[in-house]
């Protein structure tokens, strides 16, 4: 039991040191010299007592595959107070759309993404691959060789994933086809309606 | 670089017509092609899309919606319908456009979560590594995956300004350089002396900023209009040669240069 406490404070340690830059369970296994297992039980326990704490205003989260301290979230406004005119600088639609694309459908050509939004995408393009949100992952086989997009690690720093996998799920066509079929219905129902009439 | 005006309502001609049959409470399968086509139309008319570049997308999506709408005028031959029986309706020309909106529809909804994703991670802050450069030796730093490429190096960028304009102060006060046109007038003739009494236009604006390349210039002005210096041309597009007219410059002449 005072192991796993001890490990915890030296995770904990080892967490506030790096910062953002986050570290691995490999990495901090070879650090303490455990088993992968242990430090993964060792962080569970350490979020299970920050998360449960409410006197705590930070807590562990797994981003990119790296683990960080980071603040909770509920203490945003506060944070804010630091300072004097928050901008929250987002992302523009166009590039939301963009980057959705491109996460969803990577790889995916300049092109391609294009049909899929019926304007050109040059800029919003530009602009995630400067902010480091995309980046080229090869290029496509057919002619022209066009350049192939995928997203990258900061990607996932950026909107708190540990993976792409963890992304919510694609808006299914379901919505629509289920409205496609209770119309068909409501036809065949108001036919039969209207003929008992 | 130029300066755009934007509208930011709509991000592309599909955007506009999953807009225009949202607010029209059209069912997606099935558009009537003339109405949307009509309010399309009048959309673009009436956002005034200055940008050419995306005027042209949205007129191309003009174009195409005029193209279906005219198919589907057309008479259906009822010879090519005995041959058909089976597919009475043909297919719907409408059908590759309902494709396009639902798949643009779906990732708009992606874009919005990806949305609702970004406003949550902003509610949460980390904080740069501590610098270790103290203890560290290069062994020690080597225990760290160095294997970077292009991409680590922008994220790494990325880092870098964001770290920096959280360091930046608060407040900054801006020293605002006053420079009068008298002075201006005054360093005009000496870099005129110095060349000889002649110059070319061009040599007298070694500057970069914008303020004082206009400051040079209303100087300028100024003095021909006090006939200190005269400017020539000798042809259509040569170069203007400035010329010193008088070689004393009077400094007890009081100038009130009015706007």
């Amino acid at each position: 039991m005072t192991k796993t406490l001890m490990l915890q404070s030296r995770i904990e340690a080892l967490l506030f040191v790096v910062g953002d830059d986050g570290l691995t369970i490999k990495q901090l296994s070879q650090l303490l010299g455990e088993q992968d297992e242990i430090i993964v039980q060792a962080m569970d326990a350490l979020k299970n007592a920050y998360e449960k704490d409410i006197a705590r205003g930070i807590t562990v989260k797994e981003m990119a595959g790296v683990y960080q301290l980071i603040t909770k979230s509920d203490l945003a406004d506060i944070i804010q107070r630091l300072v004097e005119n928050p901008t929250a600088q987002s992302l523009s639609q166009a590039s939301l759309e963009v980057l959705a694309i491109v996460a969803y459908k990577q790889p995916i050509t300049r092109v391609a993404i294009e049909d899929l939004r019926g304007v050109k995408c040059e800029r919003p393009i530009q602009t995630l691959v400067s902010r480091g949100l995309i980046k080229e992952i090869g290029r496509s086989e057919g002619t022209g060789r066009a350049i192939l997009y995928g997203t990258t690690k900061e990607f996932l720093h950026y909107f708190g994933l540990n993976s792409v996998e963890e992304m919510p799920p694609l808006p299914e066509e379901e919505l629509a086809e289920t409205e496609q079929e209770t119309d068909l219905f409501m036809t065949k129902f108001q036919e039969a309606f209207n003929g008992a009439k | 670089m130029s300066y755009e005006v934007k509208l930011d309502a709509f991000s592309g001609p599909l955007d506009l017509l999953l807009h225009l049959i949202h607010r029209l409470e059209i069912d997606i399968y099935d558009i009537p092609m003339a109405e949307i086509t009509q309010q399309y139309i009048d959309h673009i008319h009436a956002m005034q899309v200055l940008e050419l570049n995306e005027a042209s997308e949205y007129l191309v999506m003009a174009a195409t919606l005029l193209a279906i709408k005219s198919r589907m005028l057309l008479p259906i031959h009822e010879g090519e319908m005995e041959d058909a029986e089976l597919e009475v309706d043909g297919p719907d020309p409408r059908e590759e456009l309902v494709q396009r909106l639902i798949e643009y529809k779906k990732y708009k909804e992606a874009a919005s979560n990806l949305q609702e994703l970004e406003t949550d991670r902003a509610q949460v802050f980390t904080r740069p590594p501590a610098d270790l450069t103290g203890l560290a030796s290069d062994e020690q730093m080597a225990l760290f995956d160095l294997n970077v490429n292009i991409y680590d190096m922008l994220g790494a960028f990325q880092k870098l300004m964001r770290r920096k304009k959280l360091k930046k102060p608060l407040k900054t006060t801006i020293t605002r350089q006053e420079r009068s046109v008298k002075d201006q007038m005054r360093s005009v003739v000496d870099s005129l002396r110095i060349t000889g009494g002649r110059a070319s236009f061009f040599e007298l604006f070694p500057y970069e900023d914008k303020p004082t390349l206009i400051l040079t210039f209303v100087s300028l002005l100024e003095l021909m209009k006090r006939q200190v210096v005269i400017v020539e041309q000798d042809g259509n597009f040569e170069e203007l040669m400035v010329t010193l007219q008088k070689e004393v410059w009077e400094d007890d002449e009081n100038i009130d240069v009015t706007e």
